[in-house]
């Protein structure tokens, strides 16, 4: 069953791969990997809320919805951050953060 | 352990009993596992390389010639022998390819179909997995093949490969929109997305005759935004042959190439037992509610021959979409999809829950 | 061993190695791929706790939705032979020096902290609730982040082709 594994085993999972996330986010330079580290550190927290949910309230459904509700928000600002980052590469023809220094032509 | 074959579900449920008594439960979930596996897999196959055959045969019989009759009576055995062709071909491998990403994108693909297919109710009873959210599920696993078409574009690094393979998600994103939309019109119809409850909610006649206007609908832009989805029909411009050589899988030989040639034609089986289940009742027997002699010798062909025959009529016309209509341009495909099938779709289901809320429906 | 840790453990694992990966992969669309194996491996979780509409969601909007788009835009913006050059030694020592220090007191304070955890009953909640709870105002509906994500979602269409469409040459 489900209760032989401990609750805290999932948050470290989730833990690690928050931080996974942000080490991509410190170190990547391209826009389009960064997006992927932010997407990793979203889905991080989701799994959190999930496993609280079944684990600590597992008659309400808090965590599931929130988890649901942090997707659609993933999916928005993932098509925003893409029509950037095209629009981006019209104007400079590279997407690495480091090249795109000019606040205005 | 008995076996009538109008209900299935008795026989399944006996060996599910005689497996958890001589094993522990992990042991019993494991070996069903493997069985359920390995059935699938040979399934896979055999249905893979008779569709070929229909194709080639429907093909014929649309041009009127004889199609493959030379090895086995009818040329029955005709792909078999493809298939031992195929794997006795050289791989090629590509000098500038992206070599990990080349050989995981066929796998992508038939995965995704093989995940489908685990949800397919074949007969009463014949279900490996009944979940909840069955059809949400089918189109959530489904929708993952177009990464492996992309990434098998991309990792050829050929602009043919590319280009086929772009035109080749548009596609398939675009038109997965209408896909889904149509079966909600159906799952507002039925309440449930649980594919057992459907059928059996269709007990009382299918409901593309219980639905009205709406589910008539919701049918024809289903058969054409799944024609489309698997890149089949006329709407196979990601492959056309003339100007881009074959699209995303010019460069595979042997083997891989026939992972995307089989994954392509069960796509097509999965979408087909799909619309049988979800308009035209699965298993379900043609039943007329209220009628019980005309129901009763209904019941007499047992239910897995239903669905397959509904199955087969399905891909029938799918196959004669593809052999009589000519291809469409990249800019006809897109203004079909998003200026006339999404706004007919929208309008649909709001039409759709109007009749299910002054219980219009039969 | 029984089939839920197995699960478990199958699952972790591919998330941990395959998060890893997308974050150090020196080809962008690789590192695409590696992203794909993680959503679908935290897809697998959800069904393993048994929330399969979650799941199911997962697999459509982050597989089959943002992981597609990712995909389209490296297709138009890179370039096959393009690999990222080598990280700087310094960056990549401080990184993961602050990324380490970071996550060794998250966990040092999750397993200090005794969660009191009710026995499971590891229902899945069925698409009737769900479909009502989203559409009620009485307590435990969710119907005002329903609408204002479904605001969101407009806007975020609207911005992306905004943005994204091209200029009239003057």
């Amino acid at each position: 069953m489900l209760s032989e594994i401990p609750l805290s085993y999932f948050l470290v999972v989730s833990t690690l791969m928050f931080f996974i996330g942000i080490y991509g986010f410190l170190t990547r330079k391209n826009l389009i990997t960064i997006l992927m580290a932010v997407e990793l550190i979203l889905n991080s927290v989701n799994i959190n809320f999930v496993a609280f949910n079944r684990y600590l309230f597992p008659d309400q459904l808090e965590g599931h919805f929130f988890s649901l509700f942090i997707i659609a928000v993933a999916a928005a600002e993932a098509a925003v951050a893409i029509a950037i980052i095209i629009s981006v590469y019209r104007r400079y023809s590279n997407i690495d953060v480091e090249r795109v220094d000019t606040m205005k032509f | 352990m008995k076996f009538d074959i109008y209900d299935l579900g008795s026989f399944t449920s006996s060996f599910d009993q005689l497996l958890m008594e001589n094993f522990s439960p992990f042991w019993a979930v494991a070996i069903e596992m493997v069985i359920i596996g390995i059935a699938i897999l040979a399934f896979y196959a055999v249905v893979g390389l008779y569709l070929v055959y229909a194709e080639r045969k429907v093909c014929a019989f649309m041009q009127c010639r004889v199609g493959p009759n030379r090895v086995g009576p009818y040329g029955f055995f005709q792909t078999i022998a493809d298939l031992i062709k195929l794997l006795m071909k050289e791989l090629i491998p590509i000098k500038n390819a992206d070599k990990l990403l080349f050989n995981i994108a066929p796998f992508i693909v038939i995965i995704a179909s093989f995940m489908a297919i685990a949800a397919i109710p074949f007969a009463k009873g014949l279900h490996a997995i009944d979940f909840n959210i069955g059809i949400f599920y089918i189109m959530a696993v489904s929708s993952m093949g177009v990464v492996g078409i992309l990434i098998a574009g991309w990792a050829s690094n050929n602009k043919y490969s590319m280009i086929g393979a772009m035109r080749s998600g548009a596609q398939i994103v675009s038109y997965e929109l209408s896909v889904g939309l149509s079966l909600v019109t159906i799952v507002v119809l039925a309440g449930s997305l649980q594919l057992s409850t459907i059928v059996e909610g269709q007990r009382d006649g299918w409901f593309l005759f219980t639905g009205h206007i709406p589910a008539v609908i919701a049918f024809l832009v289903f058969l054409v935004a799944a024609t489309a989805e698997t890149n089949r029909g006329p709407f196979d411009l990601a492959e056309a042959e003339s100007e881009l050589t074959a699209g995303f899988h010019t460069e595979y030989s042997g083997i891989k190439f026939a992972f995307f040639f089989l994954a392509e034609y069960m796509n097509m089986f999965i979408v087909a037992s799909i619309a049988a289940t979800i308009f035209l009742g699965g298993w379900m027997p043609f039943h007329v509610g209220g009628w019980e002699a005309f129901n009763n010798i209904m019941d007499y062909l047992p239910p897995v021959f239903w669905y397959i025959g509904k199955t087969a009529f399905i891909i029938f016309i799918m196959m004669w979409f593809k052999w009589t209509f000519p291809r469409l341009r990249i800019d006809q495909l897109l203004t079909l999809e998003w200026k006339y099938l999404l706004p007919i779709n929208l309008v649909n289901i709001l039409v759709m829950a109007f009749v299910v809320l002054m219980g219009w429906h039969f | 061993m029984s089939i839920h840790e197995l699960m478990f453990y199958l699952f972790s694992g591919m998330i941990l190695l395959f998060s890893v990966l997308t974050v150090t992969s020196r080809r962008i669309l690789r590192a695409a791929v590696y992203l794909l194996f993680v959503l679908v491996s935290t897809a697998g979780i959800y069904f393993m706790l048994n929330y399969q509409f979650l799941a199911a969601v997962q697999l459509t909007l982050y597989a089959g939705g943002i992981v597609v788009l990712i995909i389209f835009s490296i297709l138009l913006t890179s370039h096959i032979s393009q690999k990222f050059e080598p990280l700087g030694v310094k960056k990549m020592v401080f990184s993961a020096l602050a990324v380490a220090a970071g996550a060794l007191l998250s966990i040092m304070t999750i397993l200090d902290f005794g969660f009191d955890t009710v026995v499971t009953t590891s229902q899945n909640p069925d698409m009737e609730l769900i479909g009502t709870s989203l559409l009620s105002y009485e307590k435990n509906g969710y119907v005002l982040p329903f609408e204002v994500i479904s605001v969101l979602l407009l806007a975020a269409m609207v911005a992306s082709i905004v943005i994204a469409k091209k200029e009239k040459s003057k």
